[in-house]
């Protein structure tokens, strides 16, 4: 999967769970200081982005990637 | 006082009186941190203005919330970071890019979980100093102000306090909550609450220094897990008692860690780290407790009423045994029962009944109701034999409870004696104890209790009066030549230096040491031993080797040159014999000291206190009773003479049983020289002098042995 396909979807991903606009999501933003995801919400996304990848992430590892774009090349290396 | 410190001040004053707070990272949910933390603050009716952070929500509760901080257009005086960990470091740069110099810290995620959050730690301390921030945190419950004109309650406590004039800082915040319920059943209100966790940037110091000038407060508690600078709390806690009068009360947990079990020296083994602590705090009027209960019922009494002038206690009950449990306590705690003058006996010969004990303690019989309190709290009161009052009460059928509380109120009100009261008891006394509460007259639930509030505060108002003494500091030292042995020692691999060379040291800064010389032969033993004088004691030299007796390399009274040189023989055959592998460098001749005390004299390096020096009373008074007393450097002359008053063997020191007094002054002197020399030679990690021989008044004292180790 090309890697602007993997920032597509993840934008959907995180727009959804989120619930906020897609359009505000820049690729620097933060999940917590910039798009404002509790706990909970980022326990979400994780289970989300593996849903929608397809793939079977490492928790704790996933749990340290605090921006988009980071999630990006995150999922990335498991594709 | 430092540039941060100085800073620290300042923006505390806007921590707990801010105009404008911006509660960063809260949200809508209630049941957890960052949504409670906006409940407390909303209800609390904060004397200010209120900004909600949110990156998602629009509005929290009425309040029109802010994506960013940056983005409230008004300025604001204090941040309240609830964000993850993660992204504090964000927060708190964008407070700076909004010219807001206060912040409380409540995230978890620091220096607590290991290296990651040390990291952090370390990141939000270097953003907080580019942009001149303190911040109180981070790991903390937060921050509550009672004052009317701040009301702030930036904490996730259940409760918002009572006003009252006792500030509370904890390093723990679970801790605090706990004690918030405690206060609350007992009336007991506070002036400031502080949780200040993780102490990254704003200390237990700083937090000391604001609460010296905050007239809201009388009494300051102190709960804390850590000493990280013993010395700064020191200075800190005698500048609050000397330029305000408010009494520092401490509990130190960590009671029981065994500190000094691997030290080398006797100094070492003696001085575990909670002893220092304890002399420690003593030094600097520190009042410390044993937990929350002991914690607060010495805080009301400083709270609540005045200080005594003196031990001298009246007892005033409606029942024997309380009376005499009291009274045992009192003299534990080092307080007397005041003898009546005859103007106060008579008084209650005339209102009391005839079965009345009407001396020290005064039995009003248990059928005494209000007036009868009435008789004897007055006369007391009235006596000049007596500075303070216990009074209890255990509930009779006959025994107005309420009314006597609201007696003693009113006599309370009217006295300038500290009145404690101790009402036995618990259903039937409740409404008494209410009434004696809300008057703010102390209550303990047991009679005994009373007695170490009244020894804290009696002692308090000693130091108070006790004029700090500038230690002396000694200029015929020879600091360099010091620094020069023991760089030399320590270049060569040496950390352990035997008595000539630790003789070398001390005598440079002035301490007294025997007559001696190292001899090598049984030649120059006997020359040598000839030039000192009889009788000398003859010693084993060996870096190898530390307690010389054990390998029969020590003799006393060696009485003439033939001794001298057989001795020489024999000590050195006894070690090859017990010790073949130790590397000897001879035998050590000095004059042996007759009809003197021994003493010991010492000095340990406390990682939270610095340098210590400790004194006891030689041979088994130190080896079994521990009987030894502790000073952190420096040390001033009353300080020192007080350390040799206060071991409990002191009478042996002081012309006990026909004998003579000692020379104590020469002891002091040699203890503020060590003090010196502990300060000024920070590679001494131990040293014994042990022993000092001390000669009777004017004749001085000498060292006879003695041993120093070194660090790094």
């Amino acid at each position: 999967m090309e890697l602007s396909e993997v920032k597509l979807k993840v934008k959907q991903v995180v727009a959804r769970v989120l619930k906020t606009d897609e359009a505000d999501i820049s690729d620097d933003a933060n999940f917590i200081f910039d798009l404002g995801a509790d706990s909970m919400q980022s326990m979400l996304l994780i289970a989300a982005f593996e849903e929608e990848f397809d793939i079977e992430m490492d928790v704790e590892k996933a749990q340290e990637v605090q921006t988009v774009g980071g999630a990006v090349e995150f999922i990335a290396d498991y594709l | 006082m430092g540039k941060r410190t100085d800073l620290h001040k300042k923006n505390l004053q806007t921590i707990f009186y801010p105009e404008s707070v911006a509660i960063v990272g809260t949200n809508k949910v209630k049941g957890t941190v960052p949504g409670d933390i906006f409940t407390n603050i909303l209800q609390a009716e904060l004397n200010g203005v209120i900004y909600p952070v949110n990156p998602r929500e629009k509005w929290i509760g009425s309040l029109k919330a802010y994506k960013y901080i940056v983005d409230i257009p008004d300025p604001v005086d204090l941040a309240v970071i609830v964000f993850p960990s993660t992204v504090c470091d964000r927060a708190l740069e964008q407070c700076g890019e909004k010219g807001i110099k206060s912040a409380i810290i409540i995230s978890a995620g620091f220096r607590e979980i290991g290296e990651k959050g040390l990291e952090r730690e370390e990141q939000i301390k270097a953003i907080a100093e580019k942009w001149d921030i303190s911040f109180i945190g981070p790991n903390c419950l937060g921050v509550i102000n009672t004052d009317p004109a701040s009301r702030l309650n930036a904490s996730f406590a259940r409760k918002f306090p009572a006003e009252g004039n006792i500030a509370f800082l904890s390093q723990s915040g679970a801790l605090c909550t706990a004690v918030l319920d405690y206060a609350q059943a007992r009336n007991i209100g506070f002036s400031k609450f502080v949780s200040f966790g993780n102490k990254a940037d704003i200390s237990e110091i700083d937090l000391l220094y604001y609460l010296m000038d905050d007239e809201k407060t009388k009494v300051i508690l102190l709960y804390l897990e850590e000493i990280t600078d013993g010395p700064s709390l020191m200075r800190a806690a005698r500048d609050v008692m000397e330029k305000s009068h408010k009494p520092v009360l401490i509990m130190k947990s960590g009671r029981t860690s065994a500190g000094a079990s691997a030290a080398a020296s006797h100094t070492g083994s003696l001085a575990g780290s909670d002893e220092i602590c304890d002399a420690a705090f003593r030094q600097a009027g520190i009042i410390r407790c044993d937990n929350v209960e002991d914690m607060f019922n010495i805080a009301i009494a400083f709270a609540y009423q005045p200080l005594p002038k003196s031990e001298k206690i009246a007892i005033i009950t409606n029942a024997g045994g309380p009376g005499v449990l009291t009274t045992d306590e009192a003299i534990r705690q080092g307080l007397k029962l005041a003898e009546f003058n005859e103007d106060t006996t008579g008084k209650f010969r005339r209102s009391l009944p005839t079965t009345a004990n009407i001396s020290n303690p005064i039995d009003v019989i248990g059928d005494a109701r209000a007036d009868r309190y009435h008789a004897a709290m007055t006369g007391v009161c009235q006596d000049d034999n007596v500075d303070g009052l216990f009074v209890i009460l255990t509930p009779q059928s006959m025994t107005d409870i309420e009314k006597i509380a609201e007696e003693i109120a009113k006599v309370a009100n009217e006295s300038r004696k500290p009145i404690y009261t101790s009402f036995m008891g618990e259903a039937d006394v409740a409404a008494g104890i209410k009434i004696l509460q809300k008057h703010h007259i102390p209550h303990y639930t047991l009679p005994e209790s009373m007695c170490k509030p009244y020894a804290a505060t009696l002692f308090f108002n000693q130091m108070i009066k006790q004029k700090a003494e500038r230690p002396t500091v000694f200029d015929d030292v020879e600091k360099g030549k010091v620094q020069k042995v023991v760089n030399e020692n320590l270049e060569s691999g040496k950390t352990y230096l035997s008595e000539f060379k630790a003789k070398e040291i001390i005598e440079t800064y002035g301490l007294p040491v025997i007559k001696s010389g190292l001899t090598t032969s049984e030649k120059e033993a006997g020359s040598v031993a000839e030039s000192i004088g009889y009788p000398v004691v003859m010693k084993i030299m060996s870096d190898d080797i530390v307690h010389k007796f054990d390998v029969d390399g020590v003799v006393l009274n060696v009485r003439n040159r033939e001794e001298a040189e057989k001795t020489y023989t024999r000590i050195i055959s006894n070690v090859q014999k017990s010790m073949p592998e130790a590397k000897i460098d001879g035998v050590y001749i000095a004059k042996q000291i007759e009809n003197g005390t021994e003493v010991i004299l010492g000095v340990k390096r406390d990682p939270a206190f610095g340098p210590v020096v400790m004194f006891g009373l030689g041979g088994i008074f130190v080896e079994v009773f521990k009987d030894v007393s502790f000073r952190v450097a420096p040390i001033d002359k009353e300080s020192a003479v007080n350390m040799i008053k206060e071991i409990k063997s002191s009478k042996m020191l002081l012309g006990a049983r026909g004998r003579k007094n000692l020379d104590i002054d020469s002891i002091a002197d040699a203890i503020m020289r060590l003090s010196q020399l502990a300060l000024e030679c920070p590679q001494i990690a131990e040293l014994d002098i042990n022993p000092l021989i001390v000669l009777e008044d004017g004749q001085g004292c000498f060292v006879a042995d003695t041993r120093i180790i070194l660090t790094n």
